[in-house]
Protein backbone atom coordinates (compact mmCIF):
# COMPACT_ATOMS: atom_id res chain seq x y z
CA UNK A 1 0.00 0.00 0.00
CA UNK A 2 2.87 2.36 0.79
CA UNK A 3 4.25 1.76 -2.68
CA UNK A 4 0.85 2.57 -4.23
CA UNK A 5 0.77 5.86 -2.32
CA UNK A 6 4.26 6.62 -3.58
CA UNK A 7 3.13 5.96 -7.17
CA UNK A 8 0.09 8.24 -6.69
CA UNK A 9 2.32 10.98 -5.22
CA UNK A 10 4.75 10.79 -8.15
CA UNK A 11 1.92 10.76 -10.72
CA UNK A 12 0.43 13.84 -9.07
CA UNK A 13 3.84 15.54 -9.04
CA UNK A 14 4.13 14.95 -12.79
CA UNK A 15 0.65 16.38 -13.45
CA UNK A 16 1.22 19.40 -11.19
CA UNK A 17 4.56 20.10 -12.88
CA UNK A 18 3.13 19.80 -16.41
CA UNK A 19 0.27 22.09 -15.44
CA UNK A 20 2.53 24.63 -13.72
CA UNK A 21 4.85 24.83 -16.71
CA UNK A 22 1.97 24.78 -19.17
CA UNK A 23 3.75 26.83 -21.82
CA UNK A 24 6.70 24.43 -21.86
CA UNK A 25 4.32 21.45 -21.94
CA UNK A 26 2.39 22.90 -24.88
CA UNK A 27 5.60 23.70 -26.72
CA UNK A 28 6.76 20.11 -26.17
CA UNK A 29 3.50 18.83 -27.67
CA UNK A 30 3.81 21.29 -30.54
CA UNK A 31 7.39 20.35 -31.43
CA UNK A 32 6.63 16.63 -31.27
CA UNK A 33 3.53 17.12 -33.46
CA UNK A 34 5.55 19.04 -36.03
CA UNK A 35 8.25 16.35 -36.14
CA UNK A 36 5.68 13.59 -36.76
CA UNK A 37 3.86 15.71 -39.34
CA UNK A 38 7.16 16.39 -41.04
CA UNK A 39 7.93 12.70 -41.22
CA UNK A 40 4.51 11.64 -42.52
CA UNK A 41 3.89 14.37 -44.97
CA UNK A 42 6.97 16.47 -45.55
CA UNK A 43 9.38 13.67 -46.39
CA UNK A 44 6.88 12.05 -48.73
CA UNK A 45 6.48 15.34 -50.57
CA UNK A 46 10.14 16.32 -50.66
CA UNK A 47 11.52 12.81 -51.22
CA UNK A 48 9.04 12.06 -53.97
CA UNK A 49 9.13 8.54 -55.43
CA UNK A 50 12.47 7.81 -53.73
CA UNK A 51 10.71 7.48 -50.36
CA UNK A 52 8.78 4.23 -50.09
CA UNK A 53 6.06 3.48 -47.53
CA UNK A 54 8.33 0.88 -45.91
CA UNK A 55 11.23 3.24 -45.49
CA UNK A 56 8.93 5.87 -44.02
CA UNK A 57 7.49 3.35 -41.57
CA UNK A 58 11.00 2.22 -40.69
CA UNK A 59 12.04 5.78 -39.96
CA UNK A 60 8.98 6.41 -37.81
CA UNK A 61 9.54 3.24 -35.81
CA UNK A 62 13.16 4.23 -35.40
CA UNK A 63 12.12 7.67 -34.24
CA UNK A 64 9.66 6.30 -31.65
CA UNK A 65 12.35 3.92 -30.42
CA UNK A 66 14.96 6.64 -30.23
CA UNK A 67 12.74 9.16 -28.40
CA UNK A 68 11.61 6.53 -25.89
CA UNK A 69 15.19 5.37 -25.36
CA UNK A 70 16.55 8.88 -25.01
CA UNK A 71 13.93 9.87 -22.44
CA UNK A 72 14.54 6.65 -20.50
CA UNK A 73 18.32 6.96 -20.43
CA UNK A 74 18.30 10.59 -19.29
CA UNK A 75 15.56 10.26 -16.71
CA UNK A 76 17.20 9.46 -13.37
CA UNK A 77 20.33 11.50 -14.05
CA UNK A 78 18.24 14.55 -14.92
CA UNK A 79 15.95 14.02 -11.92
CA UNK A 80 18.92 13.87 -9.53
CA UNK A 81 20.55 16.95 -11.04
CA UNK A 82 17.26 18.81 -10.85
CA UNK A 83 16.44 17.77 -7.25
CA UNK A 84 19.97 18.59 -6.18
CA UNK A 85 19.81 22.03 -7.79
CA UNK A 86 16.47 22.81 -6.16
CA UNK A 87 17.66 21.64 -2.73
CA UNK A 88 15.05 18.89 -2.34
CA UNK A 89 17.30 15.85 -2.90
CA UNK A 90 18.06 15.34 0.78
CA UNK A 91 14.34 15.39 1.59
CA UNK A 92 13.85 12.41 -0.75
CA UNK A 93 16.56 10.63 1.22
CA UNK A 94 14.56 11.15 4.40
CA UNK A 95 11.78 8.92 3.14
CA UNK A 96 11.73 5.53 4.87
CA UNK A 97 10.62 3.99 1.57
CA UNK A 98 14.07 4.76 0.13
CA UNK A 99 15.28 7.19 -2.50
CA UNK A 100 16.14 4.36 -4.93
CA UNK A 101 12.49 3.29 -4.99
CA UNK A 102 11.36 6.91 -5.36
CA UNK A 103 13.61 7.38 -8.39
CA UNK A 104 12.50 4.06 -9.87
CA UNK A 105 8.85 5.08 -9.57
CA UNK A 106 9.70 8.48 -11.10
CA UNK A 107 11.34 6.67 -14.05
CA UNK A 108 8.36 4.35 -14.58
CA UNK A 109 5.83 7.19 -14.35
CA UNK A 110 7.84 9.30 -16.79
CA UNK A 111 8.13 6.36 -19.19
CA UNK A 112 4.39 5.75 -19.03
CA UNK A 113 3.72 9.42 -19.70
CA UNK A 114 6.15 9.46 -22.62
CA UNK A 115 4.43 6.43 -24.17
CA UNK A 116 1.04 8.11 -23.96
CA UNK A 117 2.53 11.35 -25.29
CA UNK A 118 4.20 9.70 -28.29
CA UNK A 119 1.10 7.61 -29.10
CA UNK A 120 -1.17 10.66 -29.05
CA UNK A 121 1.24 12.52 -31.29
CA UNK A 122 1.54 9.57 -33.67
CA UNK A 123 -2.23 9.19 -34.07
CA UNK A 124 -2.84 12.93 -34.31
CA UNK A 125 -0.27 13.17 -37.07
CA UNK A 126 -1.73 10.16 -38.92
CA UNK A 127 -5.21 11.69 -38.67
CA UNK A 128 -3.95 15.09 -39.79
CA UNK A 129 -2.10 13.73 -42.84
CA UNK A 130 -4.56 10.97 -43.67
CA UNK A 131 -1.65 8.56 -44.05
CA UNK A 132 -2.18 5.59 -41.74
CA UNK A 133 0.87 3.59 -40.81
CA UNK A 134 0.78 -0.18 -40.89
CA UNK A 135 2.26 -0.72 -37.42
CA UNK A 136 1.34 -3.14 -34.66
CA UNK A 137 1.41 -0.58 -31.84
CA UNK A 138 0.87 -2.97 -28.88
CA UNK A 139 3.84 -5.00 -30.12
CA UNK A 140 5.90 -1.85 -30.66
CA UNK A 141 5.24 -0.49 -27.18
CA UNK A 142 5.56 -3.87 -25.50
CA UNK A 143 8.99 -4.29 -27.01
CA UNK A 144 10.01 -0.70 -26.34
CA UNK A 145 9.03 -1.14 -22.70
CA UNK A 146 10.89 -4.43 -22.43
CA UNK A 147 14.08 -3.14 -23.98
CA UNK A 148 14.13 0.35 -22.46
CA UNK A 149 14.21 -1.20 -18.98
CA UNK A 150 17.91 -1.81 -19.68
CA UNK A 151 18.27 1.91 -20.30
CA UNK A 152 16.54 2.67 -17.00
CA UNK A 153 19.41 0.68 -15.49
CA UNK A 154 21.95 2.83 -17.38
CA UNK A 155 19.99 5.87 -16.25
CA UNK A 156 20.40 4.76 -12.63
CA UNK A 157 24.15 4.43 -13.19
CA UNK A 158 24.16 7.99 -14.53
CA UNK A 159 22.03 9.06 -11.56
CA UNK A 160 24.60 7.54 -9.19
CA UNK A 161 27.35 9.49 -10.93
CA UNK A 162 25.10 12.56 -10.73
CA UNK A 163 24.93 12.20 -6.93
CA UNK A 164 28.69 12.72 -6.77
CA UNK A 165 29.37 15.01 -9.72
CA UNK A 166 25.98 16.80 -9.97
CA UNK A 167 26.28 18.07 -13.55
CA UNK A 168 26.14 15.21 -16.03
CA UNK A 169 24.20 16.87 -18.85
CA UNK A 170 27.05 16.56 -21.34
CA UNK A 171 27.38 12.81 -20.72
CA UNK A 172 23.62 12.46 -21.06
CA UNK A 173 23.79 14.21 -24.42
CA UNK A 174 26.52 11.87 -25.66
CA UNK A 175 24.52 8.84 -24.53
CA UNK A 176 21.39 10.07 -26.28
CA UNK A 177 23.13 10.40 -29.63
CA UNK A 178 25.16 7.24 -29.09
CA UNK A 179 21.83 5.43 -28.99
CA UNK A 180 21.27 6.14 -32.69
CA UNK A 181 24.39 4.14 -33.49
CA UNK A 182 23.41 1.35 -31.10
CA UNK A 183 20.02 0.98 -32.73
CA UNK A 184 21.60 0.18 -36.10
CA UNK A 185 23.93 -2.60 -34.91
CA UNK A 186 23.28 -6.16 -36.18
CA UNK A 187 22.28 -8.58 -33.42
CA UNK A 188 20.53 -11.66 -34.83
CA UNK A 189 20.94 -14.65 -34.65
CA UNK A 190 23.44 -13.63 -31.97
CA UNK A 191 26.36 -11.22 -32.18
CA UNK A 192 28.43 -9.60 -29.42
CA UNK A 193 26.39 -6.41 -29.96
CA UNK A 194 23.29 -8.20 -28.72
CA UNK A 195 24.75 -8.13 -25.21
CA UNK A 196 24.79 -4.35 -25.17
CA UNK A 197 21.79 -2.64 -23.53
CA UNK A 198 18.72 -1.95 -25.70
CA UNK A 199 20.35 -3.11 -28.98
CA UNK A 200 18.68 -6.55 -29.24
CA UNK A 201 15.21 -5.18 -28.45
CA UNK A 202 15.54 -2.26 -30.84
CA UNK A 203 16.65 -4.51 -33.70
CA UNK A 204 13.77 -6.91 -33.03
CA UNK A 205 11.22 -4.10 -33.17
CA UNK A 206 12.63 -2.67 -36.38
CA UNK A 207 12.91 -6.00 -38.20
CA UNK A 208 9.53 -7.33 -37.01
CA UNK A 209 7.50 -4.27 -37.82
CA UNK A 210 9.13 -3.09 -41.01
CA UNK A 211 10.48 -6.30 -42.54
CA UNK A 212 8.01 -8.74 -41.04
CA UNK A 213 10.75 -10.84 -39.46
CA UNK A 214 9.46 -13.46 -36.97
CA UNK A 215 11.65 -14.08 -33.94
CA UNK A 216 11.66 -17.25 -31.83
CA UNK A 217 10.53 -17.06 -28.19
CA UNK A 218 14.08 -17.53 -26.85
CA UNK A 219 15.02 -14.22 -28.49
CA UNK A 220 12.38 -12.37 -26.50
CA UNK A 221 13.55 -14.11 -23.36
CA UNK A 222 17.08 -13.00 -24.22
CA UNK A 223 15.89 -9.39 -24.61
CA UNK A 224 14.06 -9.60 -21.25
CA UNK A 225 17.12 -11.12 -19.56
CA UNK A 226 19.37 -8.47 -21.05
CA UNK A 227 17.08 -5.70 -19.78
CA UNK A 228 16.80 -7.21 -16.33
CA UNK A 229 20.55 -7.64 -16.07
CA UNK A 230 21.27 -4.00 -16.94
CA UNK A 231 18.49 -2.82 -14.63
CA UNK A 232 19.94 -4.78 -11.71
CA UNK A 233 23.44 -3.58 -12.57
CA UNK A 234 22.20 0.02 -12.68
CA UNK A 235 20.52 -0.29 -9.28
CA UNK A 236 23.68 -1.87 -7.85
CA UNK A 237 25.91 0.92 -9.15
CA UNK A 238 23.41 3.51 -7.88
CA UNK A 239 23.49 1.97 -4.39
CA UNK A 240 27.30 2.00 -4.40
CA UNK A 241 27.46 5.63 -5.55
CA UNK A 242 24.82 6.62 -3.01
CA UNK A 243 26.98 5.12 -0.27
CA UNK A 244 29.97 7.02 -1.58
CA UNK A 245 27.95 10.26 -1.72
CA UNK A 246 26.95 9.72 1.92
CA UNK A 247 30.55 9.11 2.91
CA UNK A 248 31.74 12.26 1.12
CA UNK A 249 28.75 14.40 2.19
CA UNK A 250 27.84 15.08 -1.44
CA UNK A 251 24.13 14.51 -1.13
CA UNK A 252 22.95 18.08 -0.83
CA UNK A 253 25.70 20.02 -2.51
CA UNK A 254 25.14 21.34 -6.00
CA UNK B 1 13.44 12.19 34.20
CA UNK B 2 12.70 12.02 30.47
CA UNK B 3 13.90 9.17 28.32
CA UNK B 4 16.81 9.55 25.95
CA UNK B 5 15.59 9.50 22.35
CA UNK B 6 18.84 10.34 20.55
CA UNK B 7 22.16 8.99 21.79
CA UNK B 8 25.33 10.08 20.04
CA UNK B 9 28.44 8.28 21.24
CA UNK B 10 32.06 8.97 20.29
CA UNK B 11 31.00 10.23 16.85
CA UNK B 12 33.85 10.76 14.39
CA UNK B 13 33.61 12.06 10.83
CA UNK B 14 36.59 13.01 8.71
CA UNK B 15 36.88 14.32 5.16
CA UNK B 16 40.38 13.52 3.89
CA UNK B 17 42.62 15.53 6.26
CA UNK B 18 39.82 17.45 7.96
CA UNK B 19 38.19 16.13 11.11
CA UNK B 20 34.67 17.57 11.00
CA UNK B 21 33.44 15.78 14.13
CA UNK B 22 35.85 14.50 16.74
CA UNK B 23 34.62 12.01 19.35
CA UNK B 24 31.41 13.84 20.05
CA UNK B 25 29.01 12.36 22.60
CA UNK B 26 25.67 13.71 23.77
CA UNK B 27 22.09 12.68 24.47
CA UNK B 28 18.81 14.32 23.54
CA UNK B 29 15.90 13.68 25.88
CA UNK B 30 12.34 13.15 24.77
CA UNK B 31 10.38 16.41 24.75
CA UNK B 32 13.33 18.77 24.99
CA UNK B 33 14.75 21.35 22.62
CA UNK B 34 18.50 21.04 22.33
CA UNK B 35 20.44 23.78 20.56
CA UNK B 36 23.78 23.35 18.86
CA UNK B 37 25.87 26.48 18.61
CA UNK B 38 29.20 26.82 16.90
CA UNK B 39 31.14 28.91 14.41
CA UNK B 40 30.91 28.11 10.70
CA UNK B 41 32.56 24.79 9.92
CA UNK B 42 32.42 23.58 13.51
CA UNK B 43 30.54 20.37 12.62
CA UNK B 44 26.92 21.31 13.43
CA UNK B 45 25.40 20.28 10.11
CA UNK B 46 27.61 17.20 9.83
CA UNK B 47 26.31 16.08 13.22
CA UNK B 48 22.68 16.62 12.21
CA UNK B 49 23.11 14.84 8.88
CA UNK B 50 24.89 11.95 10.59
CA UNK B 51 21.89 11.50 12.88
CA UNK B 52 19.65 11.39 9.80
CA UNK B 53 21.98 8.94 8.05
CA UNK B 54 22.51 11.32 5.13
CA UNK B 55 26.20 11.37 6.01
CA UNK B 56 27.99 8.11 6.75
CA UNK B 57 30.14 8.62 9.83
CA UNK B 58 33.48 6.87 10.38
CA UNK B 59 33.42 5.88 14.05
CA UNK B 60 31.11 5.88 17.03
CA UNK B 61 27.41 5.14 17.18
CA UNK B 62 24.11 6.97 16.91
CA UNK B 63 20.89 5.54 18.28
CA UNK B 64 17.44 7.01 17.77
CA UNK B 65 14.70 5.56 19.95
CA UNK B 66 17.07 2.68 20.68
CA UNK B 67 17.65 1.89 16.98
CA UNK B 68 21.05 2.19 15.34
CA UNK B 69 21.12 4.76 12.53
CA UNK B 70 23.74 2.69 10.69
CA UNK B 71 21.89 -0.59 10.78
CA UNK B 72 18.23 0.43 10.79
CA UNK B 73 18.14 3.79 9.04
CA UNK B 74 14.79 3.33 7.33
CA UNK B 75 13.06 2.45 10.60
CA UNK B 76 14.74 5.40 12.31
CA UNK B 77 13.49 7.76 9.59
CA UNK B 78 9.87 6.82 10.23
CA UNK B 79 9.91 9.01 13.31
CA UNK B 80 12.17 11.87 12.19
CA UNK B 81 11.64 15.00 10.15
CA UNK B 82 14.16 17.64 9.14
CA UNK B 83 14.79 20.96 7.49
CA UNK B 84 18.31 20.98 6.11
CA UNK B 85 18.48 23.63 3.45
CA UNK B 86 15.87 26.01 4.77
CA UNK B 87 13.15 27.00 2.35
CA UNK B 88 15.02 25.26 -0.50
CA UNK B 89 13.80 21.97 0.98
CA UNK B 90 10.44 22.37 -0.73
CA UNK B 91 9.25 22.59 -4.34
CA UNK B 92 8.79 26.23 -5.24
CA UNK B 93 6.72 25.48 -8.34
CA UNK B 94 4.08 23.75 -6.21
CA UNK B 95 1.63 25.19 -3.69
CA UNK B 96 1.94 24.50 0.07
CA UNK B 97 -0.94 22.01 -0.16
CA UNK B 98 0.70 20.19 -3.07
CA UNK B 99 4.04 20.12 -1.25
CA UNK B 100 2.43 18.67 1.85
CA UNK B 101 0.53 16.06 -0.19
CA UNK B 102 3.69 15.07 -2.06
CA UNK B 103 5.93 14.79 1.00
CA UNK B 104 3.40 12.59 2.80
CA UNK B 105 2.93 10.51 -0.36
CA UNK B 106 6.63 9.71 -0.78
CA UNK B 107 6.56 8.37 2.76
CA UNK B 108 3.73 6.06 1.76
CA UNK B 109 1.02 7.95 3.65
CA UNK B 110 -2.33 8.11 1.80
CA UNK B 111 -3.80 11.55 1.18
CA UNK B 112 -7.14 10.53 2.71
CA UNK B 113 -5.59 10.08 6.15
CA UNK B 114 -3.44 13.19 5.95
CA UNK B 115 -5.88 15.85 4.69
CA UNK B 116 -6.91 16.85 8.24
CA UNK B 117 -3.29 17.31 9.25
CA UNK B 118 -2.59 19.35 6.11
CA UNK B 119 -5.42 21.74 7.05
CA UNK B 120 -4.22 21.90 10.67
CA UNK B 121 -0.64 22.74 9.68
CA UNK B 122 -1.71 25.31 7.09
CA UNK B 123 -3.95 27.00 9.60
CA UNK B 124 -1.57 26.93 12.56
CA UNK B 125 1.24 28.36 10.43
CA UNK B 126 -1.08 30.99 8.93
CA UNK B 127 -0.76 29.61 5.41
CA UNK B 128 -4.43 28.78 4.77
CA UNK B 129 -5.02 31.86 2.61
CA UNK B 130 -2.13 30.97 0.32
CA UNK B 131 -2.53 27.20 0.47
CA UNK B 132 -3.10 26.89 -3.28
CA UNK B 133 -0.67 29.55 -4.46
CA UNK B 134 2.76 28.83 -5.88
CA UNK B 135 5.47 28.88 -3.18
CA UNK B 136 7.74 30.78 -5.59
CA UNK B 137 5.62 33.91 -4.98
CA UNK B 138 6.10 33.81 -1.20
CA UNK B 139 8.38 35.84 1.04
CA UNK B 140 11.34 34.03 2.69
CA UNK B 141 9.40 33.75 5.94
CA UNK B 142 6.38 32.14 4.32
CA UNK B 143 8.59 29.73 2.40
CA UNK B 144 10.28 28.76 5.65
CA UNK B 145 6.93 28.21 7.34
CA UNK B 146 5.93 25.98 4.43
CA UNK B 147 9.18 23.98 4.81
CA UNK B 148 8.41 23.64 8.51
CA UNK B 149 4.92 22.32 7.74
CA UNK B 150 6.42 19.77 5.32
CA UNK B 151 8.87 18.55 7.97
CA UNK B 152 5.93 18.07 10.38
CA UNK B 153 3.45 16.58 7.91
CA UNK B 154 3.86 12.93 8.88
CA UNK B 155 3.83 13.84 12.55
CA UNK B 156 7.32 12.67 13.53
CA UNK B 157 8.22 12.87 17.19
CA UNK B 158 11.79 14.08 16.47
CA UNK B 159 12.66 17.15 14.41
CA UNK B 160 16.11 18.21 13.29
CA UNK B 161 16.23 21.82 12.16
CA UNK B 162 19.36 23.29 10.59
CA UNK B 163 19.31 27.08 10.76
CA UNK B 164 15.50 27.42 10.66
CA UNK B 165 15.57 31.20 11.02
CA UNK B 166 18.46 32.00 8.67
CA UNK B 167 17.73 35.21 6.79
CA UNK B 168 14.36 35.78 8.43
CA UNK B 169 13.19 38.97 10.11
CA UNK B 170 12.49 39.26 13.82
CA UNK B 171 8.73 38.89 13.47
CA UNK B 172 8.83 35.67 11.46
CA UNK B 173 11.55 34.26 13.73
CA UNK B 174 9.29 34.95 16.68
CA UNK B 175 6.29 33.32 14.98
CA UNK B 176 8.36 30.21 14.24
CA UNK B 177 9.72 30.14 17.79
CA UNK B 178 6.24 30.38 19.32
CA UNK B 179 4.92 27.72 16.97
CA UNK B 180 7.74 25.32 17.85
CA UNK B 181 7.34 25.93 21.57
CA UNK B 182 3.63 25.25 21.26
CA UNK B 183 4.25 22.01 19.36
CA UNK B 184 6.76 20.81 21.94
CA UNK B 185 4.41 21.63 24.79
CA UNK B 186 1.24 20.20 23.26
CA UNK B 187 2.57 17.29 21.22
CA UNK B 188 5.71 16.43 23.19
CA UNK B 189 8.02 16.70 20.20
CA UNK B 190 11.79 16.57 20.56
CA UNK B 191 13.77 19.16 18.62
CA UNK B 192 17.45 19.38 17.82
CA UNK B 193 18.25 22.76 16.37
CA UNK B 194 21.26 24.64 15.03
CA UNK B 195 21.22 28.39 14.59
CA UNK B 196 23.37 31.48 14.54
CA UNK B 197 20.44 33.46 15.92
CA UNK B 198 21.39 33.69 19.59
CA UNK B 199 18.16 35.31 20.72
CA UNK B 200 16.22 32.53 19.03
CA UNK B 201 18.35 29.80 20.63
CA UNK B 202 18.24 31.47 24.04
CA UNK B 203 14.48 31.77 23.98
CA UNK B 204 13.67 28.30 22.72
CA UNK B 205 16.29 25.81 23.95
CA UNK B 206 16.38 23.88 27.21
CA UNK B 207 20.02 22.94 26.80
CA UNK B 208 22.82 24.15 24.56
CA UNK B 209 25.83 22.39 23.10
CA UNK B 210 28.63 24.69 22.05
CA UNK B 211 30.92 23.01 19.59
CA UNK B 212 34.13 24.05 17.96
CA UNK B 213 36.27 22.17 15.45
CA UNK B 214 34.05 19.14 15.85
CA UNK B 215 34.34 18.95 19.63
CA UNK B 216 31.89 19.83 22.38
CA UNK B 217 33.34 22.61 24.51
CA UNK B 218 30.25 23.31 26.59
CA UNK B 219 27.11 21.33 27.29
CA UNK B 220 24.75 23.00 29.74
CA UNK B 221 21.27 24.35 30.26
CA UNK B 222 20.73 27.92 29.15
CA UNK B 223 20.20 28.97 32.78
CA UNK B 224 23.41 27.39 34.10
CA UNK B 225 25.40 28.74 31.17
CA UNK B 226 24.17 32.24 31.91
CA UNK B 227 24.81 31.81 35.61
CA UNK B 228 28.31 30.50 35.02
CA UNK B 229 29.27 33.26 32.64
CA UNK B 230 27.21 36.05 34.18
CA UNK B 231 29.11 39.29 33.75
CA UNK B 232 28.27 42.92 33.84
CA UNK B 233 30.13 45.45 31.80
CA UNK B 234 29.86 49.10 30.90
CA UNK B 235 29.05 50.28 27.45
CA UNK B 236 30.20 53.83 26.88
CA UNK B 237 29.19 55.67 23.74
CA UNK B 238 31.59 58.50 22.95
CA UNK B 239 31.23 61.42 20.60
CA UNK B 240 34.18 60.25 18.51
CA UNK B 241 36.45 57.24 18.23
CA UNK B 242 38.79 57.01 21.24
CA UNK B 243 42.55 57.26 20.73
CA UNK B 244 44.71 54.24 21.48
CA UNK B 245 46.35 56.05 24.39
CA UNK B 246 42.94 56.41 26.09
CA UNK B 247 42.15 52.73 25.57
CA UNK B 248 45.59 51.79 26.98
CA UNK B 249 44.88 53.83 30.12
CA UNK B 250 41.46 52.22 30.57
CA UNK B 251 43.07 48.80 30.09
CA UNK B 252 44.93 49.30 33.38
CA UNK B 253 41.52 49.18 35.12
CA UNK B 254 40.05 46.18 33.32
CA UNK B 255 39.47 44.64 29.93
CA UNK B 256 38.51 47.04 27.19
CA UNK B 257 37.43 46.80 23.58
CA UNK B 258 36.12 49.39 21.18
CA UNK B 259 33.90 49.26 18.12
CA UNK B 260 33.92 52.64 16.48
CA UNK B 261 32.99 55.18 19.12
CA UNK B 262 31.42 52.57 21.40
CA UNK B 263 33.68 51.28 24.17
CA UNK B 264 33.07 48.17 26.21
CA UNK B 265 34.76 48.07 29.62
CA UNK B 266 34.77 45.23 32.11
CA UNK B 267 36.32 46.48 35.33
CA UNK B 268 38.49 44.23 37.46
CA UNK B 269 36.88 45.65 40.56
CA UNK B 270 33.98 47.93 41.42
CA UNK B 271 36.55 50.25 43.02
CA UNK B 272 37.81 51.07 39.57
CA UNK B 273 34.62 52.85 38.60
CA UNK B 274 35.62 56.26 39.91
CA UNK B 275 39.12 56.09 38.36
CA UNK B 276 37.42 55.17 35.04
CA UNK B 277 35.26 58.27 35.25
CA UNK B 278 38.33 60.35 35.98
CA UNK B 279 40.21 58.94 32.98
CA UNK B 280 37.30 59.75 30.72
CA UNK B 281 36.98 63.24 32.10
CA UNK B 282 40.69 63.92 31.66
CA UNK B 283 40.59 62.63 28.10
CA UNK B 284 38.36 65.56 27.28
CA UNK B 285 36.05 63.50 25.13
CA UNK B 286 32.27 63.87 25.32
CA UNK B 287 30.27 60.92 26.61
CA UNK B 288 26.92 60.38 24.88
CA UNK B 289 25.77 57.40 26.89
CA UNK B 290 26.97 55.25 29.78
CA UNK B 291 25.16 52.07 30.72
CA UNK B 292 25.56 48.81 32.58
CA UNK B 293 24.93 45.79 30.39
CA UNK B 294 24.53 42.15 31.33
CA UNK B 295 26.15 39.76 28.90
CA UNK B 296 23.76 37.84 26.67
CA UNK B 297 24.12 34.45 25.04
CA UNK B 298 26.13 35.94 22.20
CA UNK B 299 28.69 37.30 24.68
CA UNK B 300 28.74 33.98 26.48
CA UNK B 301 29.21 32.09 23.23
CA UNK B 302 32.11 34.30 22.23
CA UNK B 303 33.63 33.99 25.69
CA UNK B 304 33.41 30.19 25.66
CA UNK B 305 34.99 30.09 22.22
CA UNK B 306 37.71 32.55 23.30
CA UNK B 307 38.48 30.57 26.46
CA UNK B 308 38.80 27.42 24.41
CA UNK B 309 41.19 29.12 22.00
CA UNK B 310 43.37 30.31 24.88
Amino acid sequence: MKFVNLIIAEAKMLIWTLRRYLFNTMMGFGVMFLIFMGMFWGLKTIGGSGVTDDSLDSMLVGYVLWVSAMLAIQNTGNEITSESRMGTLEQLYLSPIGADKIFFVKAVINMAFNFVFITVMLYLSMAATGRWMNVNLPYLYGMVLLSTLSLVGISFMMGGIGLIHKRINSVNGILAFGLIGLMLLPTYPITPYAFLPFVAGAAAVRNSIVRGHVYPIWWYLFVAGNSLLYLMLGLFVFAKMEKKARRLNKMGQY
Amino acid sequence: MSQTCIRVKELVKTYKDLTAVNRMSFDVRTGEILGILGPNGSGKTTTLKSILGIIEFDEGSIEVNGLSVKGRRKEVLKDMGAILEGARNIYWHLSPRENLTYFSGIRGIPQKTISGRIDYLLESLELSDVADKEVRQFSSGMKQKCALACAFIYNPSILLLDEPTLGLDVEISRTIRNWLLNVVEKEGKTILITSHNMDFIESICDRILIIRRGEIISHETVASLKEKFARKYFRIDLESEPQNSLLDTIATLGSVSATGSSVRVELESANHLIPLMKVLEEADIRMLDFQTVENDLEDIFLEVIREEEE
